[in-house]
């Protein structure tokens, strides 16, 4: 099977930081995973298991200390816009309005106006932020300036998103909605999708796959398919409320749960 | 009629002021301080000359304001004053601002600037004015010098700190949508600087206002300083008195107009 | 935004950007570098004035003038009518004096108007009315008042020293989370008690910042006020030398002012770490 374009792989991935005290601290233990091209992948462990710098080496934030990060077959050099980033804390730039946010990357490429005019336009509608278009981050919900995140992602037509607990920030009725508007967004747009959660409802919820992830050092526990679920269970036709209460979908986080658990068990606790 | 209960015992916060007792106890201060500086000067305690009461002083503010006292009128000592004093800031403004900036971004021309900077801070303004002196002699030169060294240090440190403290989580994104490093300059790290360089500037020209001030008892020629020594030196205190008037007027007016700037700033863009 | 690497893999950078020192060996590098300009710098400024005498000496004296100027007024005859030691101490005493009494009635002050709307509200106009009036510009008057002695300077000291002192312990005090006084009210805390425990520690920082600023300020009005005219202290030796043309001695004042501020900063900043111990570093 050839390398997709958008193909993410990581190759034998470890990253140790180095202490200010002296001394290393093993934060991801020679991980190898691999995300097919359009591929929806959710990755949930607890914090401090490396999942989040996981993601960042894929976006070029950071680099691993042993293996490799590629994408497309390349190795991972740094930042772009081809694999865009949805952060947990929204980083819209406070200073910007919601038109030039989204429209941001596509002035740093030097888009011609009326293109990335109409692309902004295509993009404010789908997530719902018509009337917002001259408002500030600031004047805006939680949920709104995730959307506004989201929008400026979509908009660079990235071939991989890298998401960051983006709804980890959102109060819980909001996070439900955003994840089924992420939902029809995702099977509209196919792209590759490496997506940071601690919620494993979400985890099976939104991916095609599911990587558990323990900590101490960050090392993956198990990868769980769960498209023959979401098939069997013909998910898509279910509002989220429905599907999260099918036996399927119970068992499988159940079986995460306890994964997690034996893990964090294994070792004596220390925060 | 709703019953306001003052929740006393919470401290400033729980307690409120109507608009009656506010505006009574404000004039009442206002009073309370004319009254004070009257009753002293007309009770003889201190010689009528060491203690003018308001009204000589108003007297002489509206004799100064067409008379010309040390070779000139009031309102030319008062521009020769700003003149000077935005001519110096201008100059503080233009290179520390930048300098602030750069030194905030890359990091060894912070560990290069910074002791030398650390060197010279803590010499006051004013003692630099016999070196001065020597340098411009009467020229303009001299009150210039003092004024920037007074201003200089805040825009530099306000700077610096507001490129600091721009989030790295904005570097980040505009870096991931594709920004090369002159666009996340532009449109990441100068925006974000701004608060704090705004902030700084208020401080900056109060300094630097006040340094003017310090700058003009001692080098001669026109402005509310050297008017101020004029009078100190004739024992004319109302003179000076006056001349202390005009110096917090123009300084008031300055930090009002910086107040301004800062309070429309926050509240188009919103963050702290 | 300059690139640095993180954690020594050296194949490639990372985006750094307001956190973490290089170390170089045991030596950080921050220091080094340091050390690198000043020695630099001066190298610089014996070479401009009298390696390749490329500045007139009188606009700035050697290394070696200045330290011939040293060396006059600490270890020699002195200079105007004392050494450097005894001006210095004649201006910190100055300085110290009127920042003791500032501090001692610009706090109380300050915490009064924060705690008190009242009070505030009526001495909130003479704040008002002083404040735009910077410290220098009251050496004339003080100086027809006091004349050019002692009790002059201590007077405009105390009058730089006080306005800042009163504004931070103000903001301190209305800083002070409502939620801990209520708190303490619910145990049964009287007034003198929130104001003791929970009033003033909790504005005990900005008070000290409050204090800083005084100090910076007390410094300035002193050798402005000194420059002005006194009989003695480091203003005076400031001016004598302008007058003399001394330039060496100018530079030695200037020094001696700057390391007066700084030791006396670095005092308070010590009080300053013991008595707020409750608060990681800032």
């Amino acid at each position: 099977m050839g390398a997709g374009l958008s193909e993410i792989v990581f190759e034998g991935v470890t990253r140790r930081f180095s202490l200010p005290k002296g001394g290393e601290f093993l934060a991801i233990d020679h991980i190898d995973l691999r995300v097919e091209e359009k591929e929806f992948v959710a990755i949930v462990g607890p914090s401090g298991c490396g999942k989040t710098t996981l993601m960042r080496m894929a976006a070029g934030l950071d680099f691993p200390t042993e293996g490799r990060v590629l994408v497309g077959g390349a190795e991972v050099r740094g930042p772009g816009p081809e694999r865009a980033v949805v952060f947990q804390q929204f980083a819209l730039l406070p200073w910007k309005t919601v038109r030039e946010n989204i429209g941001f990357g596509l002035m740093c490429k030097a888009t011609p106006k009326a293109e990335a005019d109409a692309a902004i336009a295509h993009y404010v509608s789908l997530m719902g932020l018509s009337g917002h278009e001259d408002s500030f981050p600031h004047q805006l919900s939680g949920g709104m300036q995730q959307r506004v995140a989201i929008a400026r992602a979509y908009v660079m037509q990235p071939a991989a998103l890298l998401m960051d607990e983006p709804f980890g920030a959102l109060d819980a009725q909001t996070r439900i909605v955003m994840q089924e508007e992420l939902v029809r967004l995702a099977r509209r747009n196919p792209r590759t999708v490496i997506f940071i959660t601690h919620a494993v409802d979400e985890a099976i919820y939104l991916a095609d796959r599911v990587v558990v992830m323990g900590r101490k050092p960050g090392r993956i526990i198990e990868t769980i398919d769960i498209r023959p679920l979401r098939a069997a269970g013909t998910w898509e036709a279910l509002p989220i409320e429905e599907v999260m209460d099918t036996p399927d979908f119970t068992h499988m986080r159940s079986r995460i749960w306890k994964l997690l658990k034996a893990r964090e068990q294994e070792r004596p606790a220390s925060p | 009629m709703t019953k306001r209960h003052n929740r006393n015992f919470l401290g400033p916060a729980g307690t409120s002021l109507s608009r009656g007792e506010f505006w009574t106890l404000t004039i009442a201060g206002f009073t309370l301080f004319f009254a004070i500086w009257s009753g002293v000067a007309a009770s003889g305690w201190l010689p009528p000359n060491l203690l003018p009461s308001p009204l000589v002083v108003w007297d002489t503010l509206a004799r100064l304001w067409h008379q010309p006292f040390a070779g000139h009128v009031y309102a030319e000592h008062q521009l020769a004053s700003i003149r000077r004093f935005l001519m110096g800031w201008a100059i503080a403004v233009g290179i520390g601002i930048p300098l602030g900036l750069l030194m905030g971004w890359y990091r060894i021309l912070d560990e290069i600037v910074t002791p030398l900077f650390d060197a010279i801070r803590f010499v006051a303004p004013l003692a630099w004015v016999p070196l001065a002196a020597l340098w411009f002699g009467t020229g303009i030169g001299g009150p210039l010098l003092i004024i920037f060294v007074g201003s200089f240090a805040p825009c530099v440190i306000s700077a610096y700190r507001g490129a600091r403290l721009v989030e790295t989580r904005f570097v980040e994104a505009a870096q991931t949508l594709g920004a090369s490093s002159r666009q996340i300059m532009a449109h990441v790290l100068i925006p974000g600087a701004l608060p704090s360089i705004i902030a700084g500037l208020r401080v900056s020209a109060g300094l630097g206002w006040q340094s003017l001030v310090g700058s003009e008892l001692i080098v001669v020629g026109a402005g509310l300083g050297y008017l101020m020594v004029q009078g100190q030196g004739n024992l004319n205190t109302s003179v000076v008195i006056a001349g202390m008037i005009g110096i917090g007027v123009v300084g008031f007016a300055i930090d009002v107009a910086l107040r301004a700037v800062e309070r429309a700033f926050n509240r188009k863009w919103g963050q702290a | 935004m300059k690139i640095i690497h993180v954690n020594g893999d050296g194949r490639f950078k990372t985006y750094e950007q307001g956190v973490g020192r290089a170390m170089t060996g045991v030596i950080p590098r921050r220091t080094l570098i340091g050390l690198a300009t000043i020695m630099a710098a001066l190298f610089l400024w014996w070479l401009a004035t009298s390696g390749l005498r490329l500045l007139n000496p009188l606009r700035l004296p050697s290394p070696q003038e200045v330290w011939a100027a040293f060396s006059q007024i600490t270890f020699g005859q002195g200079y105007g009518g004392a050494t450097l030691g005894q001006h210095a101490l004649h201006s910190l005493l100055l300085v110290a004096k009127g920042f003791s009494v500032a501090v001692i009635t610009g706090v109380p002050l300050g915490l009064l108007m924060g705690w008190s709307r009242h009070a505030e509200a009526l001495i909130n106009p003479i704040f008002l009315l002083l404040r735009p009036i910077p410290a220098l510009a009251w050496i004339p008057l003080a100086i027809v008042w006091f004349g050019i002695g002692d009790t002059g300077k201590i007077f405009v000291i105390w009058l730089t020293a006080f306005v800042p002192s009163v504004i931070n312990a103000f903001t301190g005090v209305r800083g002070v989370d409502t939620v801990l006084i209520a708190a303490a009210r619910t145990q049964g805390a009287s007034t003198l008690q929130v104001l003791r425990h929970v009033i003033i520690p909790g504005a005990m920082p900005l008070i000290f910042t409050g204090l800083r600023l005084s100090l910076q300020a007390s410094w300035t009005t002193l050798v402005a006020a000194e420059l002005v005219g006194a009989f003695f202290g480091l203003g005076r030796v400031l001016n004598l030398a302008g007058q003399d043309i001394f330039p060496g001695m100018i530079l030695v004042g200037m020094a001696a002012v700057a390391v007066c501020g700084a030791a006396t900063t670095w005092l308070l900043g010590l009080i300053e770490r013991r008595v707020i111990n409750w608060r990681p570093a800032v």
